[in-house]
């Protein structure tokens, strides 16, 4: 269990209602482990997780999601942010692809130049100021 | 078997940064020419009264406050809302009504007060289109959004960033020369291509505008047309599309799916084709967007839609004249509003009134509106033909 509770991500709160489902993500991301869902009765993965199938409609369950290394499909520099997080613009948002197809939408924190399509991506982790968590790209 | 239908008269604002109005005085500059063209509130049996975003002013339950602040507080109302298509999505909803034979007469007005806050208030507004747990968290404003197909349209056709500002170009050439628009004017393509960045690769001229202003357009039945008017625009196609509300789920970022499905099923309804038409209103609210909107509408192949705008066939007097208003970029985009404003645009183009002859476009017998919202969970797609 997490000590306190931690919300994912940067400057502002995603999501108020932490359901059991998504606190069970948040305290696997706390260890450092992406979780994605699979679906009980079909077997259809998602990243990120969901907690209900969106073929079938069923419950799923989490797993560790344990492919780490990605490439880059598409990115963005923001430049001008939405207010809450002005201070930390201008950032890297870029969808990843997994080679298993899964994606993932995040920052790219350690660019030294604008990115560029194709790229390698890995898969890392954060600590933000002991209260946040997230996951991140690195170059 | 439904009802033919037809917009008879309709009505704009001056779009802007208006601090002179609220949404309520807005509402009355769109409806006014309404008015005066005979179309009084006792000729009205219902109305659809719409804005996409209660954030932006605060106004909880605004459709009344519409409803009443144009005289028509005794006569059924509703609001739908639809992030930017909410324009067309109100338009929609009311054919369905009058096609169905529950009204006769509806008014369909859009308003969007925007600039009330900061733009970096209303870019947060906007980014909580997104998936509020896996997207906004990023910070994936809605300019962010459009950036994400841009760099990947870049990649995949090998365009330069030049090919997008020669479309910014058009619009504001447009812009400048409707009384209407909020930034009515000419940028060079130096001055596009070099503005500063907002979400790379796309610039400020790359963006449309936080607007104020509101729209609106009144649709009769097919046996009550002759009462308003003898030059009615018959709504003869109407397709709807969504794609996946995640970006990252889209198995193409060059293309978006619903606007393609969409269109698809109007050409369907219309029984017309993308050669068929005289003229298109793009939802533009990025450059990029006007660009695969060529493509999905049908009027280039894939990768091919740079075609249109470097050889200057999508201006008033080419092929296929697109958003010669000045479109989202130029003219403005108060979100609620836009859908009924291309629809606005199309009526006066095929009556010969544009406001400003210099970009009429010649006989216009079929219009096409391509309504866009947020990064295309929603789109409709309207064809509206001459009834004369």
């Amino acid at each position: 269990m997490m000590s306190e509770k931690k919300e994912l991500y940067l400057g502002y709160s995603s999501d108020k209602a932490v359901t059991p489902f998504f606190q069970e993500f948040l305290e696997a991301l706390d260890q450092e482990k992406l979780m994605k869902s699979v679906c009980t009765e079909c077997g259809t993965e998602f990243l990120p997780p969901r907690q209900h199938c969106q073929k079938c409609i069923s419950l799923c369950e989490l797993k560790e999601f344990t492919e780490t290394e990605a490439k880059l499909r598409s990115y963005v520099v923001v430049d001008f942010a939405p207010e809450s997080l002005t201070s930390k613009a201008p950032y890297v948002v870029a969808i990843g692809e997994f080679p298993s197809g899964l994606r993932l939408t995040a920052h790219i924190t350690n660019l030294m130049s604008v990115p560029e399509v194709g790229m390698a991506l890995k898969l890392a982790f954060e600590h933000i100021d002991d209260k946040k968590l997230t996951y991140k790209f690195l170059v | 078997m439904a009802r033919k239908v037809a917009v008879v008269a309709a009505g704009h604002s001056k779009f802007g940064k208006r601090y002179d109005a609220t949404m309520r005085e807005l509402c009355a500059e769109a409806y006014k020419p309404i008015y005066d063209a005979g179309v009084t509130q006792d000729k009205i049996d219902a109305t659809v009264l719409s804005y996409a975003a209660s954030q932006f002013t605060g106004q909880g339950a605004g459709s009344a406050l519409m409803a009443d602040y144009l005289g028509l507080q005794n006569i059924p109302h509703l609001r739908v809302e639809s992030a930017c298509t909410t324009g067309t999505a109100s338009l929609r909803a009311a054919w369905g009504m009058v096609a169905a034979g529950l009204y006769d007469v509806m008014l369909v007005l859009g308003v969007e007060q925007m600039n009330r806050v900061s733009s970096a208030v209303a870019t947060e507004y906007m980014s909580q289109a997104g998936d509020m747990r896996w997207e906004y968290p990023y910070g994936i404003s809605f300019p962010a959004f459009y950036a994400l197909m841009a760099s990947r349209y870049m990649y995949e056709y090998d365009m330069p960033h030049e090919v997008l500002s020669r479309i910014s170009v058009k619009s504001h050439h447009y812009g400048a020369q409707n009384p209407k628009a909020h930034l009515p004017r000419e940028v060079t393509l130096e001055e596009a291509n070099n503005a500063v960045p907002i979400c790379r690769p796309l610039n400020l001229y790359d963006c449309s505008l936080i607007t104020d202003g509101a729209a609106g357009v009144v649709i009769a039945a097919e046996d009550r047309v002759k009462e308003f008017t003898d030059q009615p625009m018959w709504i003869t196609g109407i397709g709807a599309g969504a794609s996946a509300m995640m970006i990252q789920d889209r198995e193409s970022l060059t293309s978006i799916p619903g606007a393609k499905r969409a269109a698809k099923a109007a050409y369907d309804m219309a029984g017309v084709g993308p050669k068929d038409l005289d003229m298109v209103q793009v939802h533009d609210c990025f450059s990029i967007a006007e660009l695969i909107a060529y493509e999905d509408l049908g009027l280039a192949e894939p990768g091919k839609g740079r075609e249109l705008i470097e050889n200057k066939e999508v201006y008033h007097d080419s092929r296929i004249p697109v958003n010669c208003d000045g479109g989202l970029k130029s003219k403005g985009h108060p979100l609620g509003a836009t859908g009924l404003s291309m629809t606005y645009e199309i009526l006066k183009q095929m009556r010969g009134e544009a406001e400003n002859q210099s970009r009429q476009i010649d006989d216009v017998k079929i219009g096409l509106a391509h309504n866009v919202g947020q990064s295309g969970q929603f789109v409709n797609v309207f064809i509206f033909e001459r009834g004369w």
